[in-house]
């Protein structure tokens, strides 16, 4: 999805520097709250402040809905072992590798690992 | 910035605390295989499992069974369910099938699904408090009643640990909770609350606080921090 709505705005992402922000604009400090808020570091409110100076209040809270979000969805997606779809294994299977992904636990409860290529459309994968 | 100015922010989002005040209530109601009683208690568990002295070390640990022993419990949940509930908390990514395949033996796997929806809901309602360095909410009130116990029509294996719904219309992680509808009301409430916001989620560009790609940026690295697969 990061890759998919960066081209829809004709910008470049480099899903190999994801620590560091991507090339997404304001990325690095957005990784950094992220990071931050996940494992309830010490250095939370002041990251938040940051964030908030280069983002703005509703930037914050969107960027803590969507922690939240996902610390709840990789949860539900972790516990009932569900697959990857099939056409989100083929869209991954370029960066899975290099990222190390598949070397997590979970991705052993997915049977095809994919064949490398890009969707037409990435959200009907999820239609 | 201060508490104050995060509840101030979040004024502005009435739709969004509007959401988390009854979605928290309604996660106490009696479910369809666990009571409101028991809900509760487990959701109190789980804000438990991140103070377990166990759950600590175990994460620590380069595998979790290679450390035992008991987790400091705080509900008369059963055995498996307290350990599935610290487990789901603390160490998602290194849950296993065999290891899900004896928590179900010992609950039955719809029991197992409505648990695991009742905390990846309460977990982003917590989650985005503690993001936002606001207070956590006073339990749910736990609703009367006896679980009808009924399962659902029209599921089946569709090759995850759980039975899902067998109309495959819907992507994978959309029917994950498929096999408790009445609490995976809770559960798609939620998570469109936050992130995929109905219609909204099929554009790949959006007006929001943040860009598309910076919102995908966040959600990579939450999913990377927590080893999820999917």
């Amino acid at each position: 999805m990061l890759r998919a709505s960066s081209e829809a705005i004709r910008s470049e992402v480099d899903l190999a520097r994801l620590e560091v922000g991507a090339e997404v604009e304001n990325g690095e400090l957005l990784v950094r709250y992220a990071e931050s808020a996940a494992r309830g570091d010490s250095d939370l409110d002041k990251v938040r402040e940051e964030l908030a100076s280069r983002v703005g209040q509703l930037g914050v809270i969107e960027a803590a809905a969507t922690v939240s979000a996902f610390e709840g969805l990789n949860r539900i997606a972790d516990a009932t072992g569900i697959q990857l779809d099939a056409g989100l294994a083929d869209e991954s299977a370029d960066f899975r590798s290099t990222l190390g992904l598949d070397a997590y636990s979970g991705a052993s409860s997915t049977d095809s690992q994919g064949t490398p290529g890009r969707a037409g459309n990435v959200m009907e994968i999820f239609s | 910035m201060t508490l104050t100015n995060a509840e101030a922010a979040l004024e502005l989002d009435e739709s969004l605390a509007a959401t988390h005040e009854q979605v928290w209530q309604r996660l106490g109601n009696c479910g369809t295989w666990w009571t409101g009683r028991e809900r509760v208690a487990a959701i109190s568990e789980a804000r438990q499992a991140l103070i377990c002295s166990l759950c600590s070390e175990r994460s620590e640990a380069l595998s979790p069974v290679m450390v035992s022993g008991e987790h400091d419990s705080i509900s008369n949940l059963p055995p498996a369910a307290i350990d599935f509930v610290h487990r789901l908390t603390t160490d998602p990514g290194r849950l296993s099938e065999k290891w899900a395949s004896q928590v179900i033996e010992s609950i039955t796997e719809e029991a197992y699904v409505e648990l695991a929806t009742v905390i990846s809901t309460q977990y982003v309602i917590d989650s985005f408090a503690r993001c936002l360095g606001l207070p956590l909410r006073d339990l749910p009130k736990a609703g009367d009643g006896m679980p009808n116990r009924i399962r659902p029509d029209g599921v089946g294996d569709v090759g995850a640990w759980v039975s899902q719904t067998i109309d495959k219309s819907l992507a994978n992680v959309s029917r994950a909770a498929s096999l408790v509808p009445d609490t995976e009301i809770l559960w798609r409430e939620i998570v469109q609350s936050h992130y995929s916001r109905g219609p909204q989620f099929a554009d790949l560009v959006w007006d929001r606080g943040l860009t598309r790609p910076q919102v995908e940026l966040v959600a990579s690295t939450v999913s990377a921090l927590n080893e999820c697969f999917y």
